[in-house]
Parts: C-alpha cells; structure tokens; sequence
C-alpha cells in the first residue's frame, strides 16, 4: 500500500538526516579525516536519492483527488514529516560547505579544532548507508574536490524545495501530529537504558585530578571483589554447616 | 533564495565577522598552540582539556597584553560558546585557576549565519527526555510543552529525528559519545540560556569581537603597524561623547577613562531633560492615568499632524534624538533633500533596517544597499572614505548583521557634524517650533461631582461583589487604557 511504502522510505530518510548531522558535527574537529569527507560525500548522495523519491512518492499521493479525507490528512502529514526532514538537510549541507572550506585537510599543517573526540565516524556512516562496513576509495584531495559538488547540490536540494513549496499545496499549521508530549519516552529502543544515561558526565563534577582517578576506580574494584569473597566464604560456611547437620 | 558567495578554490577563507574565530585557530596550532591535557572520568579518558589558568598564559604570550585583557578575551571565548568549562558547565565563566575547560566543535560556534532554529531545540529537549527518562530540568520541561504546542504539527518528525540522532550516536565510542553530550549541552546553555541567565547573542556577536579585534591585529601585522592601527581604534582612548553617543555599549565602559568628562555629560543630559520628564515637570493636558483622559498619548503618537512643542525641542538636544523619533526624521529627510543630501539619510535607514530586521533578509539587503548606495555610478551614491569603503566591499562578500557598521557610523557622523547643526538652524525647524503646539492643562470641573473620580482598576485577586460596581466604570476605563 502507498501509506506504508511512503513510510518505510520517510524512515530511511529521517534516519539518513541524523547521520548526515551527527558526521558534520565532526567537522572541522580531530575526527575530522580523509574518510569522513568521503563518509559526508556518501550520505549525502544517499540523502538525495532518498529525497527525490520521498517527493515523487508523495506528490502523486496528494495529486489524487480520489482518496478518502483520512488518507489525505495522513499524506499531508507525512509531506510535513517529508519537509522538516529537507529542511535539516538543507541546513547541514550548508553548513558542512562553510565548514569544509574553512578546514581544508591537505595543508602542510592542519588546525583542527582540539574537540576530545578522536574516533572514527565509519560506523554511523555504515548505518546511513545501511551497510556493514565502508569502503573508502576517494582520492586524496577529495577534501577540495567535494566542494564543487557539494555546490550544486545545494542549489539543487534549494530549488526542489521551492519547487515543493509552490506545486504542494499543503498547509503544515493545519497538520495534527499523532504523537503526544513524552512519546519518545514511551518506546522501546535500546537507547533509553543504555550507559549513556549513567555517564551524566557534564552534570557531575568529574574526577579531573589524574592520580586521584586511578585510585578511585582501583579501590572500586577492590571492593568488588572483597565483597565477592566474602559471600563465597559465607556460602561456604553454611553449606559446611548443611552438610554436616 | 540565499545562497553562499562562491568559496576560494583551496586554501581556507577568513571569516570576516568573528575574530574570536581566529583565535581559536591560532589555539590549534602544533608548535605555537594549547597544551593539551586528559581528562579522566571513572574509567574513560578524554583528551584535549585545558585550564583556564594555561588559557589565560597563552593568550597574555601570544598577544602581549595584560592579565586584565587576557581575562577580558577569555570570558568572551567562554560566553560566546568558542570554549566551555568541563566542571559546572552552567557557569560560563573562565577561571583563572586548575578548573578544565574544551573547545567547541565548529559546528557549534555561534554564528549569525546559522541561529538556532526552535526545530532543533526541540529535538534536542526531546533527545534529553529520552536519556534522562523524563527528568527534565524544570524550565526545561516548561520549554519542552510550549514548543510541543508552538511546532506541533512537526512533532512527530522531532520525535523521530530524537530517536534516530541518539541512535547514531550510539555508533561511537564512549568517549567520543560523552563529548557529543558535553558539545551540545554548551551549546544550548548559550543558544538558549535558562531563565536569568543573560542572552549573550543580544548584544551582537561581531560588534563585542571588536574589542577581541585588537589583540589579533597583533599577531597579523607588522611590529610598526601595530602601533598605528592601535593609535586608530583608540583602545582605551575612544571618545567619550562617541560612547554616550550610545554606538558601543560595551566599550563604553572600558574606554571611558575620563571620569569627570563622563559625569560631566551625564549632568548636562540631567539638566536638559529635567522639563521633559512628566515625573518631574507633569504633563500636559493632564496626566492619562489620573485624568483617564488619553490626549497627552494622542497628541504625542508617532505620526501627528502637529506635535507638541516638547517634543520638537528634544529634536535639538542629540542628533540621535531626532532620528529616534519618527516624525523628526520625516522632517529631517525633507530638510535634507532640500540641499540634495538626502541619500545619506535614506542610507542610515536601510542599514537599521539591516541590523534590526530578519535574518533571513540580511543577504538580499545588503545587495540591495549595495547596488543602490555604494556601487560606482550608483543611483544614490553616499560619500565615505575609502579606507571604510574597502572594508565594507571586503565585508560584503560574506555578509552578517553588523557589516554595515562601519560605514553607517561614517555617514551617522557625516549628518551629525555637518547638516543636523545646519538643519537646527534653519527655517524648516524654527516654523516647526513656532507651529508646535503647547497643549493647555485641562481646566478642573468647577462641580466636584462633575470632575471624574480616580480609581484604580479592579484586582483580579477579587472575586464577586465588590467588583461588579466597580465594574461599570472600570469598563470604561480599560476601553480608554487599551488605545495603546
């Protein structure tokens, strides 16, 4: 059923856009690398392809004038879902653009921003992709070439939009979402719970002082395992005193 | 649609409008940067953390200024998002001692160019309610239902985006993952301050990096220009009256060294507004909230057909005053399309219009600005020197907010110096004198029961009876109060 492809693809587009973000935020940092051009240059593609089928999917949808109100108000919907997606989208090729120029990588000395973060993003950009691994095979100066690309696409990306704008009528104010306040909280992904949420690290004070760190998580696990003995001995104790009753 | 200028091929473009950028570049560098140190947390260790007290030695090195400046320099880098400390992250200040602190990623820094937008804030409350299960802080949570209200037909897409950003986030490391929290949580504690926190980006990000401006010519210039372009800002030595003028807030009151020149304006503007305060002088005809007559605020409305003649006297105590004023402007203009300088004023006005209108029009603005007031040949060409002009046009490229500053002040002062005082002076000001109207106190009901009784509006912590006979005359005057 058209509802439910429309969907599918929406999905595969909304998740496309968060990893677009989450590479670009790397930007210009010390995770910022040969691959993750290559890595932007990739979602970014797969970004648009997604896009352009969302657009043509769902404008046939709304051009039918014989589906039911419910169904109408439902496309509309996701035409709403469809739009904030291009809008993220928009924003964050923009931005990688001004940020991409101002970092380039092949200089004799690079000044990327010191962030913290020095891993490699390959991961996200493999769930983009919805593949295991990347394959990395760009040229060296990818960092320069890319730009060019990256220009026209924006300009690309702008007037789709502004073609969706003036051929769609749909009006987003007039759209009800289906989830209420505190719906993220209701799922059941494997974020919630995830030590993501234990690590509050920028809440909390945290240990700073290096040799008061190592001793700290030295005498935890210390602790630990005199606990642990304790209850083995006590265990024993008692299974001496079952044994011999 | 707006789009970027077309980048230089290679090599890195300068950010014209934030200076603070270049030092935090120049803080990167292999051989001349930070020293970096780890931070260690339980059983993660992070690196690339600083103190503040290494922050403030590099830049007094770096620079050669001051502890004082330095300390000055550093609280901007902290306040405006560029560094945030490690412990206490609400406190954005930089403390000269072991406390840590970490740079931003460039895709938080902020920027003009890039506002937050109320889409990402709320994916980013809505990612929070997920990770701490609900346990929003209380503004927080406060935003979280006014936003649910403001954007709600795109809320599922914020839900969604919620789940898939933490989703791919999940990808990374642990440690990266922990710097990703840290990276937004700073930058939202900028972009959107809690309640009592003062909003950094109202007092205009490029206008402050003027001050920051001066200990990067430092680094970029010749040992000898150095001393001329310090001599031209007028570090520390800018003229008071150009302070007061009201142009540099902050500056103001760093560079007013002189004190006695300082309380000396505030005395004569104390003096020259002394009849002009309705405090102090009563107003004429009569006091709106006393009388309930509101013809002291229609005669003094915006647009009049003749305003009151204390109204036109302020127009000769500051040239700032006259153009503050709607009709003293439209006077203004006339007077000086008379002597064929009209284009100045018409220039100020679009560059005010630039500073203090949307974002989103700023880049069609300033070409407009541009094809019409300072292109050769163009139509209403304005007089500015060409050290200013350079500027500008170098500005244009990368257009911001405040990159007509420069020349507006040049053309503000232009008017100030040479056709306000002659406009003063003229004829077209004194018959708007003369015509002015005094408006007379309204004469007092010689019947008591005639004149019309004071009352305050009804509380509304009161309920029932004594409100209902209040209520038929405090139906009349909420009707004259809601004019404005």
């Amino acid at each position: 059923m058209g509802k439910e492809e429309c969907k599918t693809m929406l999905d595969a587009l909304n998740k496309v856009t968060a990893c677009y973000r989450h590479l670009v935020i790397a930007l210009g940092s010390t995770s910022d690398s040969q691959n993750l051009r290559e890595e932007l240059k990739k979602t970014r593609k797969k970004a648009q392809e997604l896009a352009v089928a969302n657009r043509t999917k769902l404008t046939t949808l709304l051009k039918d004038k014989t589906i039911s109100k419910d169904d109408r108000a439902e496309y509309e919907r996701l035409w709403v879902l469809f739009s904030s997606s291009m809008e993220l989208l928009e924003v964050d090729m923009k931005r990688s653009l001004e940020i991409g120029q101002d970092f380039p990588l092949k200089v004799p000395t690079r000044h990327l921003i010191q962030t913290g973060m020095t891993g490699s993003t390959n991961a996200v950009a493999a769930r983009a992709m919805s593949v295991q691994n990347m394959k990395y095979e760009a040229d060296s100066n990818i960092d320069t070439a890319d730009l060019r690309d990256l220009q026209t696409e924006i300009t690309q990306v702008s007037q789709m939009m502004e073609e969706m704008e003036m051929k769609v009528q749909v009006a987003p104010w007039a759209v009800v979402a289906k989830q209420e306040a505190g719906a993220e909280l209701k799922s059941n992904m494997s974020v919630g719970n995830s030590s993501v949420g234990v690590i509050s690290i920028c809440e909390e004070e945290p240990k700073d002082d290096e040799g008061g760190g190592g001793r700290e998580g030295g005498s935890g696990s210390i602790g630990a395992v005199v606990v642990f003995f304790v209850i083995v001995a006590v265990a024993l104790v008692l299974g001496y005193l079952v044994v011999n009753m | 649609s707006s789009h970027p200028p077309a980048p230089a091929p290679g090599g890195r473009s300068t950010h014209d409008g934030s200076s603070m950028e270049k030092v935090l570049v120049a803080m990167q560098d292999p051989d001349m940067g930070m020293k970096m140190r780890n931070q260690r947390l339980l059983i993660t260790v992070i690196p690339h953390a600083m103190t503040g007290h290494d922050i403030i030695t590099w830049l007094i090195q770096k620079y050669h200024i001051c502890e004082e400046e330095a300390l000055h320099l550093g609280e901007m880098l902290v306040k405006y998002g560029y560094i945030y400390p490690l412990k206490e992250p609400r406190c954005l200040v930089l403390r000269p001692d072991e406390s840590p602190y970490r740079f931003q990623t460039p895709y938080f820094w902020t920027s003009t160019r890039w506002p937050a937008s109320e889409l990402d804030y709320a994916i980013y409350l809505a990612k929070k309610n997920i990770r701490k299960q609900g346990e929003l802080v209380e503004y927080e949570k406060e935003r979280y239902s006014l936003l649910h209200k403001r954007i709600n037909h795109t809320w599922d897409f914020v839900v969604m985006q919620a789940r898939e950003q933490l989703r791919a986030s999940k990808q990374r490391r642990k440690a990266d993952r922990i710097v990703l929290e840290c990276q937004e949580q700073a930058y939202w504690l900028i972009n959107r301050p809690p309640p009592g926190v003062q909003n950094m980006l109202d007092w205009g990000l490029e206008r402050v990096c003027l001050f920051v401006c001066v200990c990067v010519y430092h680094v970029s210039l010749h040992p000898q220009q150095i001393e001329t372009s310090r001599r031209a800002l007028g570090r520390n030595r800018v003229k008071s009256s150009i302070c007061l003028e009201g142009y540099w807030p902050l500056t103001a009151a760093f560079c007013c060294t002189n004190t006695i020149n300082l309380c000396v304006c505030v005395r004569v503007l104390l003096c020259q507004y002394q009849n002009h305060d309705p405090i102090m002088q009563g107003c004429l005809p009569s006091n709106p909230w006393i009388s309930d007559d509101i013809a002291y605020w229609t005669m003094n409305s915006e647009i009049v057909p003749v305003p009151t003649r204390l109204r036109v006297e302020r127009w000769s105590f500051s040239f700032m005053e006259l153009l503050s004023d709607a009709m003293g402007r439209r006077e203004f203009m006339t007077y000086l399309e008379k002597e064929f300088s009209a284009e100045n004023l018409h220039f100020w006005q679009e560059c005010e219009e630039i500073r203090h209108g949307e974002s989103s029009k700023i880049i069609e603005k300033v070409e407009d600005v541009y094809k019409n007031f300072l292109a050769p040949g163009a139509a209403r060409w304005v007089n500015i020197d060409s050290k200013t002009m350079d500027k500008t046009l170098e500005g244009i490229k990368r257009p911001h907010r405040f990159v007509m500053d420069d020349a507006q002040m040049h053309i503000y002062f232009l008017m100030k110096k040479d056709s306000y005082p002659r406009y003063l002076k003229s004829d077209l000001y004194k018959n708007m004198l003369a015509k002015a109207v005094v408006p007379q106190e309204t004469k007092k009901s010689v019947f008591p029961f005639m004149r019309r009784q004071r009352h305050s509006s009804p509380s509304p912590a009161q309920a029932g009876a004594p409100a209902a006979e209040e209520d038929g005359r405090a139906g009349t005057n909420s009707a004259a109060g809601s004019h404005f």
